[in-house]
């Protein structure tokens, strides 16, 4: 039967209407300000992270207080673009994971609200159990992100290669120095070139900053003056450190090979260390755990050094990534509530574990997950040694420029003071503000 | 190829003035309209609406982590452009790129497309396993691309088969975007080939028989039969590679990150880094406008080139 051509207007109005809010639709996201639920987003992709979240703790979380809570993982690549685009929009989640280092950023623009009047009511017990790792998350004194975990970089060797090299694995490098003689002995060269890694440190993008501030720290330098507002680098401490970095790349005495390979974040039956292509590999607390677990036949082989010396023993590390509370969120009571969830005694150990992280507590140093993996025991008890990156507003601009001229010096284009005062003379408007 | 244009009848053009729509044609024009409506509502709101506000964004200070409207600063992201020697230098690799992947993507291509356009058993099979790596997304192909190259990977297992040390294909600056590039052709002969296979099937057979009878050799029939014949495809072909290669981003945040020493840093990869990893959406947005500016200028140079020539 024909359809009336008024009718026919209708109809397609009607299909518009429909395809127009369809189309519509697809824009959503978060949803901050839903006074129901909780929306947090957390950063990340570890599978054994995201299944005790997920399956255990979330729904732990709900049924103990009768709410809704809604999780989305979000990749690290992809939080920073994603939460920009949500905090624009208004769209951001009550509650979003992220690294210290995004803190200051998110202070400078009121993204993110304080919260020394919540932790200073945790009861004081807690408050000191948690002392040092809540310091990373502070930014001009006032508390912002708390930290769910710590982090810290340290040295992992094989025993075996030690061993087969001549060294004695019960008396490994205690100082940088050390270390690199150890690596010479350990390297294996191939027509020339590095076949086997006698000392990897961190090379990759924004890894190698990490690195330089290990061996700048060490050599008892700083990366900022004390107020934060210029670089320090340039400096005879930054000198040598990057000198130290760029000779194990260069010339005849290099013991490392793959320059800028982000082996931190390839699967953990494929480090270096894993396959035998490296003898002293760089790594954090969860990435040494991973290979054990990886490669079972290992674990009695792998060993981790304390914090190295030159002047001091520093080494990169500190709070590790945390829940910040959205200042527009409508939800903040419920959200603190999670917060304080994910700080307990009992979830914070298991989300460590499950993380391979650093429990945020100092108690658990004692506690059942640091008894069941020894290799997490050095990572504990070198605490007092981590320094962390600067929480100033342009730290991810500044952390980049540094980047680039650390990576001109391990490539040999630029002798390392050089490629130091170009980094200092292009981040110190960054530092300013300008 | 058959080229069939429309006109209207002389009549409508010169005749009266035609009165005004009756009742049943002004339906039929709002039914026409109505249909077109959600066509043309997505295209202003998720197409032309974006391209505007990206243009106005241009002209501003902003980042999206401040609460405050964007700030008008006018020319200055632009002129700021043309002192950024991070920005000229991804012109120039962005250049580069696209030089060494279009002659190889669209020569290989009509290679492929020759042998495939003849009538022999299991042809099917051999032009689908040809057209395969267009359909896969580019994200996939590359991280299957990043484990070939890796230490471990395809290529360097074949440089130990004949006793050569490895190589760090991504890692190295003088071979990192070479890496890349031969990637990005194999991804895209597929989809020229059969651009071009459409195009050879439809030039007409007589033509080829009037040049044998002729005496044309192979050669001769191949330069004036067949590469005129394609021409308005080779046009397209052209002018959609420079467009797609001239705006590289997936490869290159997949298999090295812009790096090593900035070697493979894209002017589509520098916008992204300025937008979401620095929040300067107004420069980001001026740099996205200049290489629109430079790849419509490029895409119309390739276009009337080859066309005139036609």
């Amino acid at each position: 039967m024909p359809i009336p051509a008024t009718r026919r207007v209708t109809l397609a109005a009607a299909c518009a209407g429909v395809l127009l809010a369809a189309a519509c639709g697809t824009g959503g996201g978060a949803t901050s300000g839903k006074s129901g639920g909780l929306t947090v987003w957390f950063p990340g992709n570890s599978a054994p992270e995201i299944d005790l979240v997920t399956k255990t703790l979330v729904p732990e979380f709900e049924k103990a207080n009768n709410v809704k809570v809604e999780i989305t993982y979000v990749d690290w690549g992809q939080i920073s673009p994603k939460l920009n685009a949500a905090l624009a929009a208004g769209t951001a989640p009550d509650l979003f994971g992220h690294g210290p280092a995004a803190a200051a950023g998110f202070v400078r623009t009121g993204r993110i609200a304080k919260l020394d009047d919540r932790v200073a009511k945790l009861p004081a017990a807690d408050r000191e159990d948690l002392a040092a790792y809540l310091e990373g998350g502070k930014v001009g004194g006032g508390q912002y992100m708390i930290p769910l975990s710590g982090q810290g970089t340290l040295i992992a060797y094989r025993k075996d290669l030690l061993t087969a090299a001549g060294l004695d694995p019960a008396a490994p490098p205690k100082t940088w120095a050390e270390a690199y003689e150890a690596a010479r002995k350990l390297t294996v060269k191939e027509g020339g070139a590095v076949s086997r890694a006698g000392l990897l440190l961190q090379s990759a993008k924004t890894q190698r900053v990490q690195t330089f501030l290990t061996l700048l720290a060490s050599e008892g330098g700083s990366l900022l003056t004390a107020g934060g507002d210029k670089p320090a680098w340039n400096s005879p401490e930054g000198a040598r450190a990057l000198e130290y970095f760029t000779r194990l790349y260069q010339g005849e005495g290099a013991v490392a090979n793959q320059l800028g390979a982000d082996f931190a974040n390839q699967p953990a039956a494929q480090n270096p260390l894993a396959t035998g292509k490296a003898a002293m590999v760089m790594a954090t607390s969860g990435q040494v755990i991973q290979i054990a677990k990886a490669r079972p036949e290992l674990a009695d082989r792998l060993g981790v050094l304390p914090p190295l010396a030159t002047a001091t023993a520093k080494t990169f590390g500190g709070a590790g990534p945390g829940l910040f509370l959205n200042a527009d969120s409508k939800n903040q009571e419920l959200a603190w509530k999670f917060i304080e969830f994910m700080l307990s005694k009992q979830v914070s150990e298991r989300y460590a574990r499950a993380a391979g992280a650093l429990p945020v507590r100092a108690s658990a140093a004692s506690g059942a997950y640091a008894a069941e993996q020894p290799l997490l025991k050095p990572f504990i008890e070198a605490a007092p040694a981590y320094v962390a990156s600067p929480n100033v507003p342009a730290w991810v601009q500044v952390r980049d420029v540094l980047d680039k001229h650390i990576e001109q010096a391990l490539a040999g284009k630029a002798p390392a003071a050089q490629a130091l005062a170009a980094a200092a003379a292009e981040a110190t408007p960054l530092l300013a503000g300008k | 190829m058959s080229v069939i244009t429309l006109a209207r009848p002389a009549a409508a053009r010169v005749g009266p003035r035609r009165p005004g729509p009756s009742g049943p044609s002004r339906r039929r024009r709002l039914v026409g309209l109505a249909f077109a409506a959600p066509a043309i509502v997505y295209l202003a709101v998720f197409q032309l609406f974006p391209v505007l506000y990206g243009l106005y964004l241009s002209l501003t200070g902003y980042s999206p982590l401040d609460r405050g409207a964007p700030r008008f600063v006018g020319l200055d992201n632009y002129l700021a452009l043309a002192d950024s020697a991070a920005f000229l230098q991804s012109l120039k690799v962005t250049a580069q790129f696209v030089a060494e992947v279009l002659p190889f993507a669209v020569g290989i291509a009509l290679g492929l497309a020759l042998l495939a356009n003849r009538k022999v058993r299991g042809i099917g099979l051999w032009r689908a396993g040809l057209f395969l790596p267009r359909i896969v997304p580019l994200t996939a192909v590359s991280l299957i691309w990043l484990w070939l190259y890796s230490p471990d990977g395809w290529f360097n297992s074949l440089l130990a088969g004949v006793g050569l040390q490895p190589h760090d294909w991504l890692l190295d600056e003088d071979t990192a975007l070479h890496a890349v590039a031969v990637m990005r052709v194999w991804k895209a002969l597929g989809g020229n080939m059969v651009l071009f296979l459409a195009g050879l099937q439809a030039i007409p057979k007589t033509l080829y028989e009037a040049a044998a009878l002729d005496g044309a050799g192979a050669w001769a029939r191949f330069r004036h039969v067949t590469l005129p014949g394609l021409r308005p495809v080779m046009v397209y072909v052209i002018t959609v590679n420079i467009v797609y290669l001239a705006q590289s981003f997936a490869e290159i945040f997949i298999l090295t990150g812009g790096g090593p020493l900035g070697s493979t840093t894209t002017t589509n990869f520098l916008i992204y880094q300025e937008a979401f990893q620095n929040n300067q959406f107004g420069s980001a947005s001026a740099m996205a406008f200049v290489l629109f500016a430079l790849i419509f200028a490029f895409s119309y140079a390739s276009m009337r080139g080859i066309g005139r020539r036609s």
